[in-house]
């Protein structure tokens, strides 16, 4: 299951925090640093997208100067949660229009949102892009 | 769909802005509480409308997201969840699940209003409902909401989404409180969401029975043919709605889940399920031999390709798949693609931890070997983690060898790990003493401060219990002690070992007392406190065995009695006075030769596993080799039988091989001394066959419970008795996996089909109003064809139609049934379902029939299957003397059964001979006439055929007395056992009530 998804910019800024475990607050924050300083200084064509992080593995992805960060099992398709990453950044991407960084920042409560339609009590809930987002739509119509 | 204005707040759009334009911290600070003090004022004038309440909460939200700590907005949270708009109820429910643990305070205040939107028709408020559930989900809202998530996850007016979100929530709770789900009793119906159509809610439940099943194995088990079957219609009939295919594969997640829950179950033993397996495996591995070009594309068909390899190696790793897979493997680990590298190397490491030969892999040694430079650490991980689980003796040196030479260059993160695996294989595969004492005081010497403390216990320990070894070992750390530089930890293992036996090598030159005390005692002013201490041991056993250097010992022992160290100085006083004593027997009882360890499992090992972190759904496999793989195995099974969470946590076997088996048992401690094991002999191998006897008691705890508890486990559901002439492979490890732990439920008011059944070839199995159950059945010899003909009297649909036989002796009695053909039963239609069944061996329980169907609410029915032992019967004509030569051959007790039992007489109140003698054939027996002189009496005769259990003969008598209304029945065959059960089934049928089956 997944523990956590971060995203997080090249300067350790997370845009986006979920944690799927109960971690206290201290904690939260030591989590986002050490991630950040685990990912950012790994070498995109050189290698993989796994890395070991305490007990668990961090399967990451980076899109411009965006990581995403989603924290697993160790014994999980590394594969799978790559692809949910893609698909969770597709979905951004088709609703917001081209999405950048400031997107997520401006509409943070939309984030949160769109998150809890792909992914709930970290497991992937949906991986149809047309279902997701026509949910979304819908959802946006409402008052 | 760029976000309309209408939704947008214009305030919060501002002040994100003036924050993101504060160059330094103070003035961010500044701005926020000048902001917080503004809405703090707003919240308590009050008469705030929704609106307002939604711009300030998510100011308030948006600060903490930016990780400054927040103490308002609570309340103002808690009523905006009760609005009627769906962006204020949002906006509420966001700020709850993000400034709320749960265990907060505030939690029992929205766990009313959650349920409200719970139970309201609207779809969309569920949703948000079941967010906050799936967000928070703490011990209360678990107790007070588990029913109603359930609820909504099985009710057929729910729609999709919620249905997934209630799947997904209920294994929140589960996982955070499992006490609160009954998740046994839900079973059955929640399997069945399996077959929902919609492929997002397959994917949800599917989720949730992974991990249920993990806990609830049995109850679960329905769950693997639903696997089955969902990933034939997606791999082999492409039956799948186009918008769930991603980058040209149909919905990876769905498939690599299926692949995945099958693997927490043991293979099955029909073969039907079995085909239908390899036929969804072949088709996975051949579409994969070609790269695509999209990354997308590719990754989604690897993560299938790699998680069905794993399946394909939990089901057998002898088998074609797995040989197809093993060159497809060979090829990824050379892949230019680090991920697929990675994933290559872990997947082969799968492979060596299971599979029988190594050959396969270490084809690519040293490409694996190789990738320990590889340029991320990642991979490096997993060419160590490959290298570890496909060593074995033919091909340790050189991989220890590599790995001693990387460890100098190996990241500061792996060493530790490192070097207890090096410290494991060097144990567990030296074939010669000299390579295991020179490798392991290499590995003390060069990793330095990464060789934990159990390192360098196990050393000694083996020293200790080995006498083979002690003289070289003693030989050898002293020379490393001589050497230039030498870390703390030789010291200690030096220390250690020539107290105890640097006796041994006294005379040699170099090695004198004086030597050997200057060698160790030059080292001791760097040395840490523990060290020191050790060493005060080492030159105390010395004044005992070395008379000639007493008075440097005295010297150094005096000079300690003034140190500032407290455990220091006492040593230095104890040891002198014990010196100075006189006579020297005290001293000579205090420093006798140390007795032998007494471990029973290795420190290294229960170090290394400890290392293996904690997951939510369990490992299909370790780390490491065949062994350490088949006592997980067995824990596993042992644990599933009794329906225990294992979540990843194993009893750790020991994993002793050609070498060193000594400290596990004394007695293999004396083979080992007499030196009888130097090399894999024969006599070793009964050590590791008697350490493996050891084993199978620690590893099958259900073998070695308390009488009550086993007793109850073997009435649980199975004969007790090992019938005779059945092969020797029934071993005791497999009575406790083929114990099903519920009791059966049988649906009631279908005993009397039952009973019919067992006498005659066809009839209805089971009736009610919306059900019908027709059986046809043939038996050949000890084959047998069951068809079962299902008929739905009412006009509605039944869905998720779902029909399972499950044989209660499988290795005796074997049920295969073909998959059926669809899921759904239409209204006022028939439907056939043909089961094949093989008697092996004796056996008593009927089969189980399990059928279960939504028709508007979930419909379970739980029925025998009149497949009796004398089904296997074929009748045989034999002539009267022959019969009465068999008769007396077989003689009496224990192969002649006997009872005297109370039966009815027909309607004209003479005894019905008709009805008997057709039941008599109806237990396929021949009658045979003219045999016996009382035309009432009966005599049959039929051979009971077993494919593994070889023939039995059958002979019975039966003698009916009119006056008593009392009958006497004989059955004599060459096996008690079947004597027994051919007596009971027939006195079931001939009998009055009570004798019923």
């Amino acid at each position: 299951m997944i523990r956590f998804i971060l995203v997080q910019n090249r300067q350790g800024k997370s845009r986006l925090s979920k944690f799927y475990v109960p971690y206290d607050d201290d904690e939260k924050v030591r989590l986002k640093g050490e991630v950040h300083r685990l990912i950012a200084p790994r070498d995109q064509k050189y290698q993989s997208n796994f890395v070991e992080y305490r007990n668990y593995k961090v399967v990451y992805r980076r899109y411009a100067g965006l990581f995403f960060c989603v924290c697993v099992d160790a014994n999980d398709n590394e594969l799978a949660y790559l692809e949910a990453i893609h698909l969770f950044v597709e979905v951004l991407d088709a609703f917001f229009g081209n999405v950048c960084e400031l997107d997520l920042v401006f509409n943070f409560y939309k984030v949160y949102a769109i998150l809890d339609e792909v992914f709930l009590a970290g497991e992937i809930e949906e991986t149809s892009k047309s279902a997701v987002l026509s949910r979304l739509d819908y959802l946006e119509k409402l008052d | 769909m760029n976000s309309n204005s209408a939704s947008s707040m214009r305030g919060l759009t501002q002040y994100i802005a003036d924050l993101r334009a504060c160059r330094v911290r103070e003035l961010e600070e500044k701005r926020i509480n000048k902001e917080m003090a503004h809405i703090r004022q707003k919240f308590k004038e009050g008469q705030l409308d929704g609106y307002q309440k939604k711009k300030y909460l998510s100011k308030i939200v948006f600060t903490y997201i930016l990780g400054y700590q927040v103490d308002i907005g609570h309340m103002e949270a808690v009523n905006l969840i009760a609005s009627t708009k769906y962006s204020e109820k949002q906006i509420g429910y966001l700020a709850i699940t993000l400034l709320m643990h749960e265990n907060s305070e505030i939690v029992r205040l929205v766990v009313n209003s959650i349920k409200k939107d719970l139970d309201e028709m609207n779809e969309v408020n569920n949703c948000l409902a079941l967010h906050a559930i799936a967000n928070i989900g703490g011990k209360e809202m678990a107790e007070a909401l588990a029913g109603d998530v359930h609820r909504l996850l099985i009710s057929p007016t729910s729609k999709t989404f919620v249905k997934k979100k209630a799947a997904l929530t209920l294994l929140r709770l589960y996982r955070k409180h499992p006490e609160v789900i009954p998740a046994e009793e839900w079973a059955t119906r929640i399997i069945a969401i399996m077959d929902d159509e919609n492929l997002g809610v397959a994917l949800a439940v599917t989720s949730l029975i992974m991990t249920l099943a993990q806990d609830h194995a049995d109850a679960y088990k329905g769950s693997y043919q639903k696997a089955v079957n969902r990933l034939n219609k997606i791999v082999i009939e492409d039956d799948y709605a186009t918008e769930y295919v991603y980058y040209k594969v149909p919905i990876p997640w769905l498939q690599i889940k299926l692949l995945r829950l099958l693997q927490y179950y043991p293979p099955s033993e029909d073969s039907n399920i079995r085909t239908a397996i390899h036929n969804v495996l072949e088709t996975i591995i051949n579409n994969s031999q070609d790269a695509p070009k999209n990354v997308q594309h590719n990754n989604a068909q690897n993560a299938i390709l790699f998680e069905a390899i794993n399946l394909a190696i939990q089901l057998d790793t002898e088998s074609t798949v797995v040989a197809k897979a093993a060159v497809l493997l060979g090829r990824f680990i050379l892949s230019r693609e680090t991920n697929v590298r990675y994933l290559g190397l872990d997947t082969m490491a799968h492979l060596a931890a299971c599979a029988d030969s190594l050959e396969p892999i270490k084809m690519h040694q040293d490409t694996i070997i190789l990738s320990l430079r590889d340029k991320d650490i990642s991979v490096r991980r997993r060419g160590l983690d490959l290298l570890y689980s496909m060593c074995d003796v033919t091909n340790a040196k050189v991989i220890v060898a590599e790995l001693l030479k990387y460890l100098q260059v190996a990241d500061y993160a792996l060493r530790e790990e490192m070097v207890l695996k090096i410290a494991i294989l060097t144990e567990k595969f030296a074939t010669e003493y000299p390579w295991y004492v020179d490798t392991i005081l290499r590995l003390i010497s060069s990793a330095g401060d990464h060789v934990g403390e159990e390192v360098w216990y196990r050393v000694v320990q083996i020293v200790t219990n080995n006498e083979d070894v002690q003289e070289y070992a003693a030989t050898k750390v002293l020379e490393h002690l001589k050497s230039p530089s030498c870390h703390e930890n030789m010291i200690k293992v030096g220390g250690y070992i020539l107290g105890e036996f640097g006796h041994l090598i006294a005379n040699e030159p170099g090695a004198s007392p004086i030597e050997q005390f200057h060698a160790l005692h030059s080292r001791s002013h760097l040395c840490s406190q523990p060290t020191r201490a050790l060493l005060l041991s080492t030159y105390v056993k010395w004044l005992n065995l070395f008379p000639e250097i007493r008075e440097q010992i005295l010297y150094v022992l005096n000079r300690y009695r003034h140190v500032l160290d407290a455990e220091l100085q006492q040593r230095a006083c104890e040891y002198v006075a014990l010196a100075e004593m006189p006579g020297d027997s005290l001293l000579q009882a205090v420093c006798d030769e140390m007795p032998p360890f007494a471990e029973r499992s290795s420190l290294l090992l229960s170090r290394l596993h400890r290392k293996h972190g904690d997951t939510e759904d369990k490992r299909t496999w370790i780390i490491g080799g065949k062994e350490a793989n088949k006592d997980r195995e067995e824990a596993r099974q042992a644990s599933l039988s009794k329906g225990i969470a294992n979540g990843g946590a194993m009893p750790i076997g020991d994993t002793m091989a050609t070498l060193i088996t000594s400290d596990r048992q004394p007695a293999n401690f004396t083979v080992n001394a007499n030196g009888a094991s130097m090399l894999p002999t024969s006599s070793s191998q009964s050590d590791i066959l008697s350490g493996l006897e050891g084993l199978d008691m620690n590893s099958a705890p259900s073998l070695t419970t308390p009488p009550g508890e086993s007793s109850e486990i073997l009435s649980a559901g199975r004969q007790p008795l090992i019938p005779r002439g059945s092969s020797p492979e029934v071993s005791p490890s497999i009575v406790a996996t083929a114990t099903p732990a519920a009791p059966l439920r049988l649906t009631p008011g279908a005993g009397k089909f039952f009973q019919r059944l067992c006498f005659v070839q066809e009839g209805i199995l089971f009736e009610d109003g919306q059900l019908q159950i027709g059986l046809k059945t043939e038996y050949h010899g000890h084959m047998g064809r069951l068809a079962l003909y299902f008929g739905n009297k009412i006009s509605a649909n039944f869905s998720s139609f779902t029909v399972s036989v499950k044989s209660l002796e499988p290795e005796a009695l074997v049920v295969t049934t073909p998959r059926m053909a669809t899921n759904t039963l239409g209204g006022m239609t028939q439907v056939q379902q043909v089961v094949h069944v093989e008697c092996k061996d004796f056996f008593t329980k009927p089969p189980l029939l399990e059928v279960s169907y939504l028709a508007g609410s979930m419909q379970e029915l739980a029925l025998r299957l009149p497949v009796l032992l004398t089904k296997f019967v074929e009748p045989v004509q034999l002539g009267h003397s022959d019969f009465f030569e068999r008769w007396k051959q077989i003689g009496g007790p224990p192969r002649e059964t006997q009872k005297i039992f109370p039966f009815r007489l027909g309607q004209t109140g003479d005894i019905d001979v008709h009805r008997q003698r057709r039941l008599i054939g109806g237990a396929r027996m021949q009658i045979l006439e003219g045999v016996d002189p009382n035309p009432v009496n009966a005599v049959g005769a039929g051979v009971l055929h077993m494919s593994r259990g070889g023939k039995v003969g059958c002979l019975l008598r039966m003698e009916p007395n009119k006056e008593a209304k009392l009958s006497r029945l004989t059955v004599r065959t060459t096996n008690d056992l079947v004597s027994t059960e051919v007596l009971r089934i027939l006195v079931s049928g001939l009998g009055s009530e009570q004798e019923k089956l």
